[in-house]
């Protein structure tokens, strides 16, 4: 029985007795193969990051981390709201802004989000070893390696951009403190710690998951670089009595939203740092996938 | 059933490891179903990998569908269904998910890529288990669920690496009727197995390769031949005194122990062989006429033990050169 039209892939319904061997197709003759082209790269990390997103999506631990993530924006609305309420019914001029605290604050949520979807990704594949298999399809090491830094920077940018957007739209359309003009530059400001934030983070997570065949291990490889680095470089900064780039995770995030919304001095090196870190996961990734690639 | 070449070896030199595995491997294989067949390390793995365009050729040509590798990899993989015994099933999701998964990094759309790997499920005969996670599937399942991804994208050409492993004799001959059915189909299919008897069932061609090199290169029906007799004889000291004088008068000797002597059979191999027992006086306990079978002959081959038998000589011409050694 033929299970599909000629030319769109036919299978063959073998439970049929009666097909003798070497008898004529299931299409009653030989099927004529057209010649099909090597889908775009993009397409590939495109379908491999949507994969790995959904799935993660199934895991409670995801949903909660991603609920963590989601409420304080939320809080942080509600506050701004009532600043602004409180100013407008007593005239005076409270002058809290809590942004760059509940940006950095919701960059934790967002670090715990990313360490639940990125450390077991490469982890989980090299262990059930189907490297190869993405190998048999026309992906190269680049594909998958960006498909999962993707997997991880994509749902934490959104999550990142998610207070930026809220309160923009928040002080132009109800307040009425920002013209459009400023509401543009502050997303676009929160939008780009976002990105460099995300790809660090999913740096941070992906790379270490690559590096072994066990997710608690890759956890755990991944918390060290989250903190380490942060500790050396206070440690230095204490010793030289001096201050030093961040060079950790953490403070490189602060020092970079202070620099894009306040008047930090390190937000380029911390920027430099945290595309750092995301390049480093992805070469580390992809440098490993190429090797376990071979049969 | 052997038509144009759609693999294509020449010279092929491939290292692993500094270790040279793949050794001045040309062959040109054109049947439907092509077996692929060799001892552990002879090379089967890393021709798989060669055809894919994952591992590089030191020097040689590799083509495949008439296309260079590795320059057109990506679109001779695209081209390509690959079922591999060492690789698993897509993690985290159920079968149907892996599957489908499969076909969208052949370039489908996530719809079509559903569609079809629903269908190529329903065809291999997987119920309601499609929508349980691959994590808990039997090997039996498993096989079957890589298989589907194998077909989801409707190859042109199958590679399947050991894909009756692990499985009972009806689930075994469930997917040999299968891959069978592919083949009519048109598609061309290269079966590496250590499993003679798929390969007999399934295969028009075979490659044999032996320690990285071509063992034998050509249709099975060439290499079991006309399905020669052998004979073999018994008795003291037959094999030591005989093998060497009877291989010199122009016997295809074809294994000797001690007392044992195997030839291939013919008359004037056997009065050959009278004539020399007769002149050393020694004593035949039993001598017994033996078929030649398809394991037979791939066993010669790999030891190189068999003449050739008018085997068309082919790109691999070296290789039967090895086995008429």
């Amino acid at each position: 029985m033929t299970l599909d039209a000629p030319g769109q892939g036919a299978l063959v319904d073998t439970a049929d007795p009666r097909r003798a061997p070497g008898g004529p197709g299931p299409l009653g003759g030989k099927r004529t193969f057209r010649g099909r082209t090597a889908p775009s790269g993009s397409r590939i990390i495109a379908a491999i990051a949507r994969r790995e997103i959904l799935l993660a999506s199934r895991r409670k631990l995801v949903r909660l981390l991603f609920l963590f993530s989601v409420i304080p924006p939320v809080i942080l609305t509600v506050i701004i709201l009532v600043r602004i309420f409180a100013e407008q019914a007593t005239g005076a001029k409270l002058g809290f802004d809590p942004l760059i605290q509940f940006l950095h604050f919701q960059a934790v949520p967002v670090a715990l989000l990313a360490f639940g979807l990125g450390t077991p990704l490469v982890a989980q594949d090299r262990a059930e070893d189907v490297l190869f298999l993405y190998a048999t399809r026309p992906v190269a090491p680049w594909h998958y390696g960006l498909g999962k830094m993707l997997a991880v920077a994509l749902p934490c940018f959104g999550l990142l951009l998610f207070p930026g957007l809220l309160i923009a739209i928040l002080r132009l359309g109800i307040t009425r403190e920002l013209d459009t003009a400023a509401a543009i530059a502050m997303v676009a400001k929160i939008g780009f710690a976002g990105l460099v934030v995300a790809w660090g983070y999913a740096g941070l997570t992906v790379g270490p998951s690559a590096l072994t065949k066990r997710a608690r291990w890759a956890q755990l490889l991944s918390f060290a670089l989250f903190l380490i680095p942060g500790v050396i470089g206070s440690l230095v900064g204490e010793l030289l009595r001096t201050d030093v780039p961040p060079i950790g995770a953490g403070s490189a995030i602060t020092e970079l939203l202070t620099a894009l919304l306040g008047d930090g001095e390190w937000g380029v090196a911390s920027t430099l740092i945290l595309v750092g870190y995301g390049f480093l996961g992805y070469w580390v990734t992809t440098a490993r996938v190429k090797r376990e690639m071979i049969p | 059933m052997s038509g144009t070449a759609w693999i294509e070896f020449e010279g092929v030199n491939l290292d692993r490891g500094g270790r040279p595995v793949l050794r001045d491997l040309s062959a040109s294989l054109g049947g439907y179903a092509v077996g692929l067949v060799g001892a552990n390390g002879a090379g089967k793995s890393t021709l798989i990998g060669a055809l894919l365009g994952v591992l590089r050729a030191r020097s040689g040509r590799i083509r495949v569908l008439g296309m260079d590798l590795p320059g057109a990899a990506q679109q001779v993989r695209t081209r390509a269904g690959v079922m591999a015994e060492q690789a698993g099933v897509f993690p985290g999701g159920s079968g149907v998910e892996a599957v489908m998964f499969a076909g969208q990094l052949t370039g489908l759309r996530r719809k079509e890529a559903l569609r079809r790997a629903h269908r190529a499920l329903d065809a291999l005969d997987v119920g309601e288990e499609r929508y349980r996670p691959t994590l808990g599937y039997s090997t039996g399942m498993r096989q079957r669920c890589k298989l589907a991804m194998s077909l989801v994208h409707d190859p042109e050409i199958l590679i399947l690496d050991e894909p009756t492993v692990g499985l009972d004799p009806p689930g075994r001959l469930q997917l040999l009727e299968l891959i069978r059915d592919l083949k009519t189909e048109g598609r061309r299919i290269l079966i590496s197995t250590h499993i003679l008897q798929d390969a007999e069932f399934l295969c028009d061609e075979l490659l044999l390769l032996q320690a990285g090199t071509v063992a034998y290169s050509g249709t099975i029906s060439a290499l079991v031949g006309t399905r020669d007799e052998m004979l073999i004889a018994r008795g003291p000291q037959l094999g030591a005194q005989l093998a060497g004088v009877l291989g010199a008068a122009g016997v295809d000797v074809l294994g000797s122990g001690v007392d044992e002597l195997r030839f291939r059979s013919s008359s004037d191999a056997l009065r050959t062989f009278w004539k020399l027992v007769a002149d050393r006086s020694l004593e035949v306990r039993r001598l017994e006429r033996h078929a030649l079978d398809f394991e037979d002959a791939v066993v010669e081959a790999m030891t190189g033990t068999r003449a050739t038998n008018g085997a068309p000589p082919r790109l691999g011409e070296r290789g039967n050169e090895g086995v008429a050694r």
